[in-house]
C-alpha cells in the first residue's frame, strides 16, 4: 500500500533540494541544456529508476526493456528500483548531486521540487506532440503552477471504490444491501452506528484531509495556485459535520493523528465499517484479513462534486541527461497505450492513455470482485480528478491534520482551525 | 507491606516490563509464522498461529535476493565493528593518557560531533563520496561511520577510571606508549570494548537512511534497505514482513547473547585486581 507516509521527511528534502540543488553544477552538463526541443535517434545508454516495483513486476519491466532495446538498436536501459520508504530523500540527494536517472518514476507532489530545480524537463517544450497520447486531465496532473509546461509523463493512475464492512452494518441495525451514497446519509448512519453500539463501532477512521474537502466542494486553491482557500464554506461545513461524528463517537479516537495506512489497518482490524480505498485493496484484504474479505461490501466513492479522486504516477526525464532523446523515447515507451494496458493487466491499476479505458477489459465485468471493482473504478476515472495541489506536501498535510485535530478536540472553531491551517500553508508557500 | 507483597509486587512490575519490551517481538514472530488463512489484525489478537508454518521465511527469500543482501550487511557491519573498536580505543586512550598540544580542543571536538545530527550532513556526505567516486559501493556505507564519537567518549571514560597509578607503575617499569596501550589499559575494560562493539554492530545493521542514498544499484542493497521491498507498493503481506524482520533482528540477538558475558562487566570496571 503506497502511503504518505512513505514519503517521510519530504518538505525536509525539498528544502536540502532548493538549497543545493539550483547552486551545483552536475558533472556531464550540456546533455539536454535549457530549452528547445529534444529529438535525434534513441541509441544512448541511460538508466531507469522505479518506485518499489522490481519485486514483484521483475519480469514485466525486464520484457518492456528487452523490447524496447531490440526496437531500438544501440539503446541500453540500466533498471534501478527504489524501495517504498525515503524516496524522496533519495531524489533530492541525488538530483543536488547531479545522479538523477535519466528516466525516473514521480507522483506530482515528488516532481514539483525537481521542476522548480530545473532539474527535469519540460516536456511541453522538449517533445511536442507528446501531449496527445494521453487523456488531457493527466497530462494536466503533471504541471506545476507559476510555470508553464509539464514535467512528468502520465504513467499509471490509480483510484477506488469505498469499501465497507457488511458485518459491522449489520451489528449496528444498518442495511448492508443500502449503503450511504451521499454525505448526508453517511454522517446520518455514523451517527445511528455508534448509538446502536453505544460508541463501540466507529464508521470512520480518519478526519477530513484536503482530498476529503475537495470531494465535499471546497476549493483547495485559488485560480492561480497562489493561495489556499479550503477554508470556504464547503470546507468548513465538513470539518463541523466532523466534529459531530467525533463527539458522537462515530470517528475513532486515533483518527486525529493517523493516516490512510493507519485507518485501512483498522478498517483490516474491524474497529472501523467504512474505508475508501483503491482498486487493489482487494488483493490486501485477501492477504491480510480474509474473514473481513469474506464480508467486504463495495460502493461508489461519496462526493458533492461528481468527480472522484486519481492518484498519479510519472515518469520525469532529468534536465542534465547525456541522451536526452534516448530517455524520452524510453519515458514515451514504458507510457505507451500498449505498456500501460500490458501493465494494467498484472496489478490493478489504470492507463492514462487515451482510449484504453475503453477496452473491454475495463467496461466489462468478468464476474470476479477484482473484475466489479475494475469496472467501477474505471468508470469512476472517466471525470477523476487529483484533488491534491502538487504544492501541498507531506509538511501542509501534517499540519492541517494537526489543525482538524484542535477543531475536533473543541480547542478551536472548525473556522478558526481551518484558517489556521490555510494561512500556515501559505506561509511555507511563500518560503518554498 | 509484608515481604511477601513486596515481591510480588516486584516481580508483577517485572513481567509488566517483560511484557512491554519483548511483547512486540513475540508478536511479530508470531506474525511470520502465521498461514494464509489467518487474520492479521483481528480484535482481540490472537498470539498463537493457528496454523503455524515456517513457509513465510521461505517466501522472502523467494521475492528477494535476501541472502545477497545479508551478506553485503555482514561485511558492512563487521568492517564497521572492527574500525569503531580499533579506533575508538586507540583515540580514548591518547585522550585520557597521553599528554599532547591540542587534548581539550581534540576532546571537545568529539563531543561537539555528537550534536551535529547525521541527516544535516547527509547530503554534504554524499557529494563528498561522489567526488570521490565512491558512491554506490560499500565501502561509502562504512566510511561516515567508522570511528563514531560517541564510542570515542566511551572509550576515553573507561580508560579514564582507571587508576593513573596503575599507567605509571608501568611507565617505570619501562613501558612504552604502545606497551601500556596494549598490555596494562586495554585487557581491563574488555566490557566497554563490546560496549562499542555491539553499539557499532546495531549502528551498522540498523541504519537505512544513509544506505538507501549512497547506494544505487539494488546489488549493493544492505539488508534494512532490501527487506523494504517487502512493502510492496500495492499490495503487501504483513507475514513476509515480519518474518523478514525476524531475520534482520536475528544476529543482533545471537551477537548480544555471545557478547554477554563482557556486556554486564562494563559496570565494575577499572577496579584494580588484587
Amino acid at each position: 500500500m503506497r502511503t504518505p507516509a512513505t514519503r517521510a521527511a519530504a518538505a525536509l528534502a525539498a528544502a536540502v533540494l532548493t538549497a543545493s540543488g539550483c547552486g551545483l553544477a552536475a558533472p556531464g552538463t550540456g546533455g539536454a541544456g535549457e530549452g528547445g526541443p529534444v529529438d535525434g535517434p534513441a541509441d544512448g545508454a541511460i538508466t531507469f529508476q522505479t518506485w518499489n516495483l522490481k519485486a514483484e513486476y521483475e519480469d514485466f519491466f525486464t520484457g518492456v526493456i528487452e523490447e524496447f532495446e531490440r526496437a531500438n538498436p544501440g539503446a541500453q536501459v540500466r533498471w534501478l528500483d527504489q524501495p517504498a520508504e525515503g524516496y524522496a530523500d533519495k531524489l533530492s540527494a541525488d538530483a543536488a548531486a547531479g545522479t538523477l536517472p535519466d528516466v525516473v518514476n514521480v507522483a506530482p507532489d515528488l516532481v514539483h521540487p525537481l521542476a522548480e530545480a530545473g532539474m527535469v524537463l519540460d516536456l511541453d517544450e522538449a517533445r511536442p506532440g507528446a501531449a496527445g497520447a494521453y487523456t488531457a486531465d493527466a497530462w494536466e496532473g503533471f504541471t506545476v503552477p507559476g510555470r508553464d509546461g509539464t514535467y512528468a509523463y502520465p504513467w499509471y493512475l490509480n483510484t477506488g471504490p469505498v469499501f465497507y464492512n457488511r458485518a459491522l452494518f449489520e451489528e449496528a441495525g444498518l442495511d448492508p444491501d443500502s449503503p450511504p451514497t451521499t454525505y448526508d446519509e453517511l454522517f446520518d448512519q455514523a451517527l445511528e452506528m455508534a448509538e446502536a453500539t453505544d460508541g463501540g463501532t466507529a464508521m470512520l477512521g480518519q478526519t477530513p484531509g484536503i482530498i476529503d474537502l475537495g470531494l465535499y466542494g471546497s476549493q483547495a486553491m485559488n485560480e492561480d495556485g497562489t493561495r489556499f482557500t479550503f477554508n470556504d464554506a464547503a470546507g468548513v461545513e465538513m470539518v463541523e459535520r466532523y466534529k459531530e461524528l467525533y463527539d458522537a463517537g462515530a470517528l475513532v479516537p486515533e483518527s486525529l493523528t493517523q493516516d490512510y495506512t493507519g485507518a485501512g489497518e483498522q478498517f483490516m482490524s474491524g474497529a472501523i465499517a467504512w474505508a475508501p480505498g483503491s482498486a487493489y485493496d482487494l488483493e490486501n484484504f485477501r492477504t491480510n484479513a480474509p474473514d473481513l474479505y469474506k464480508n467486504v461490501g463495495i460502493t461508489e466513492v461519496i462526493t458533492n462534486t461528481g468527480r472522484a479522486h486519481m492518484y498519479l504516477q510519472g515518469l520525469a526525464v532529468s534536465a542534465k541527461s547525456e541522451e536526452p532523446a534516448t530517455a524520452a523515447a524510453f519515458a514515451e515507451f514504458v507510457t505507451n497505450a500498449a505498456n500501460q494496458e500490458a501493465f494494467a493487466h498484472e496489478v490493478q491499476i489504470f492507463p492514462s492513455t487515451k482510449g484504453s479505458l475503453d477496452d473491454p477489459y475495463f467496461t466489462e465485468e468478468d464476474g470476479t470482485d477484482e473484475g466489479r471493482v475494475r469496472v467501477a473504478a474505471a468508470a469512476q476515472l472517466e471525470s477523476a480528478t487529483s484533488y491534491t495541489p502538487v504544492v501541498f506536501g507531506d509538511q501542509m498535510q501534517n499540519l492541517l491534520r494537526d489543525e482538524i485535530a484542535l477543531a475536533m478536540r473543541g480547542d478551536k472553531s472548525p473556522q478558526q482551525a481551518l484558517d489556521d491551517a490555510v494561512d500556515r500553508c501559505n506561509a511555507l508557500l511563500e518560503e518554498g | 507491606m509484608s515481604r511477601r507483597t513486596k515481591t510480588l509486587l516486584r516481580y508483577t512490575l517485572l513481567l509488566l516490563i517483560a511484557a512491554i519490551s519483548i511483547g512486540p517481538f513475540l508478536w511479530q514472530l508470531s506474525t511470520a509464522l502465521k498461514g494464509a488463512g489467518e487474520n492479521i489484525y483481528s480484535v482481540p489478537p490472537s498470539f498463537l498461529p493457528a496454523e503455524p508454518t515456517g513457509g513465510n521465511f521461505t517466501r522472502v527469500g523467494e521475492v528477494l535476493p535476501v541472502w545477497g543482501y545479508v551478506w553485503n550487511s555482514v561485511r558492512v557491519a563487521l568492517a564497521t565493528v572492527v574500525l569503531n573498536v580499533v579506533g575508538a580505543s586507540l583515540a580514548g586512550y591518547a585522550l585520557a593518557r597521553l599528554r599532547f598540544r591540542g587534548r581539550r580542543a581534540a576532546l571537545s571536538v568529539f563531543v561537539l560531533a555528537l550534536l551535529v545530527p547525521g541527516e544535516a550532513v547527509m547530503v554534504a556526505l554524499f557529494l563528498m563520496m561522489r567526488s570521490v567516486n565512491l558512491h554506490d559501493t560499500l565501502v561509502a556505507v562504512v566510511l561516515p561511520g567508522m570511528v563514531g564519537a560517541l564510542n570515542v567518549l566511551l572509550m576515553y571514560n573507561a580508560f579514564g577510571a582507571q587508576p593513573r597509578e596503575l599507567d605509571e607503575a608501568a611507565m617505570i617499569d619501562g613501558a612504552d606508549a604502545w606497551q601500556r596501550f596494549t598490555r596494562v589499559a586495554l585487557p581491563s575494560v574488555k566490557g566497554t570494548v563490546a560496549v562499542v562493539a555491539i553499539f557499532a554492530f546495531m549502528g551498522a545493521w540498523d541504519d537505512f537512511l544513509w544506505p538507501l542514498i549512497v547506494l544505487s544499484d539494488p546489488a549493493n542493497y544492505t539488508l534494512t534497505v532490501g527487506l523494504e521491498y517487502l512493502r510492496g507498493t500495492f499490495v503487501g503481506d504483513q507475514r513476509l514482513i515480519a518474518a523478514g524482520t525476524i531475520i534482520a533482528v536475528a544476529p543482533l540477538i545471537a551477537l548480544f547473547f555471545s557478547l554477554q558475558r563482557y556486556f554486564f562487566r562494563g559496570v565494575n570496571e577499572g577496579a584494580v585486581k588484587g
